[in-house]
């Protein structure tokens, strides 16, 4: 019994609620579909240096808006949540140990002959 | 995949010997998608972590490298892929209703999407090539060609491939979007970096959709069988459709990275796609 019980906390996931209406998926289409208007209207248009800024928030948007109702994380349980978190923090660690190494070593790169101060 | 056979009419899906129960078979066939979903995830952001880290460094030579790419057929291309989303939705929930004949009809209509997607994305790779926009090649563009018509032998022979045909396109690209990449200073020889990027993460996309398209069809000979009399059994279109959702995520990110991170107009794209589509010039 016990078991079991330990099992149901990780399986929250609770499959009786109402079924969707084909409507609320079309919205989250609807959606989508503007969100990619925008970033194609960001794409042709010259935002000069804030353009890459803009283009990756719509995406990240578009990604926030794919997974939770499409992929249907609003009625995920805790253990499908946990792993995307762990998605998104194994990338956040990635990039950063990552970029801060590349984008930095020119910082510590030699000078050239003479920086000990030689003759 | 439940290993016994159906034995009577829709009711409780049969569930494997090493379940307790359909509840944490349907959560562990879930989960078991999502893990594989991390290690995707780390795999794409591998290599987009390394285009990071050369954007910055050769800001302009991602720009013009982008500015020469077929942005009309990226531009269709992402809702192609954005519509297969909904039609996979709308066949998880068909299935789960307990509508057979809608859920086939649902997958049909996404394997079809994909494919679309696939024959527009072959086309423009085939374009790419005729284009000589390959790095390190010896390919001289036919445009390329008549462009250097009047070139002394001695010239040509210092010259690359790769750079004379991305100029020509370049060249080409100007009248939509005003900018000329030869007058900023652009190193054309190190726009090949661009396209490294650009084939080994469209490469690797097109990989995906492939298996996507596999798995859909797969699913729709089980469906067309019976396989999915038991509503329950929703949860295995469900997870093929966390797969196909994590790719058009992958393309949402690819098109302002890749297809959109140089200039661009709505003219250029319309005109690319019916060029590409054997109309106009």
């Amino acid at each position: 019994v016990a078991d079991h019980a330990i099992k149901e906390t990780i399986f929250e996931k609770d499959d009786h609620h109402a079924v969707a209406p084909a409507a609320s998926y079309l919205t989250t289409f609807a959606v989508l579909v503007v969100l990619t208007v925008a970033q194609i209207g960001v794409g042709f248009s010259d935002l000069g240096p804030w353009k890459v800024v803009v283009a990756l928030a719509i995406a990240v948007v578009q990604t926030g808006v794919l997974a939770y109702f499409f992929m249907d994380l609003r009625h995920a349980d805790a253990l499908t949540w946990l792993c995307a978190g762990a998605a998104l923090f194994w990338l956040f660690i990635l990039f950063t140990f990552t970029l801060t190494d590349y984008l930095t070593r020119h910082l510590l790169a030699s000078p050239g002959p003479g920086a000990l101060g030689g003759p | 995949v439940a290993a016994s056979a159906p034995t009577a009419g829709p009711g409780a899906a049969p569930v494997a010997h090493h379940f307790d129960n359909l509840r944490q078979q349907q959560a562990t066939v879930r989960f078991g998608m999502w893990i594989f979903l991390i290690t995707e995830v780390l795999f794409f952001g591998g290599a987009l972590c390394a285009y990071t880290a050369y954007r910055i460094w050769f800001p302009r030579e991602f720009e013009a490298g982008s500015a020469a790419l077929n942005v009309g057929i990226a531009t269709v291309n992402t809702f192609l892929l954005l519509t297969s989303s909904l039609t996979i939705t709308l066949g998880i929930r068909a299935c789960f209703v307990g509508d057979q004949a809608a859920l086939r009809r649902w997958l049909l209509a996404t394997i079809i999407l994909g494919t679309a997607f696939l024959a527009l994305k072959m086309r423009e790779y085939h374009l790419d090539y005729q284009e000589g926009l390959i790095p390190n090649s010896q390919i001289v563009s036919a445009e390329t060609r008549v462009r250097l018509a009047h070139s002394s032998a001695e010239e040509r022979m210092n010259m690359i491939p790769f750079v004379e045909n991305l100029k020509t396109i370049l060249h080409e690209q100007e009248k939509y979007t005003g900018r000329n990449f030869e007058k900023e200073g652009v190193n054309f020889n190190r726009v090949q970096l661009f396209f490294m990027f650009y084939y080994s993460l469209t490469g690797l996309h097109v990989l995906h959709m492939i298996v996507g398209v596999g798995l859909l069809t797969w699913q729709f000979i089980l469906a067309s069988r019976g396989f999915f009399v038991y509503p329950d059994r929703y949860v295995y279109v469900e997870v093929m459709s966390l797969y196909w959702h994590f790719v058009d995520m992958v393309w949402i990110f690819l098109l302002p990275l890749l297809y959109l991170a140089g200039p661009h107009t709505g003219t250029q794209a319309i005109e690319q796609f019916l060029h590409a589509l054997g109309f106009g010039h």
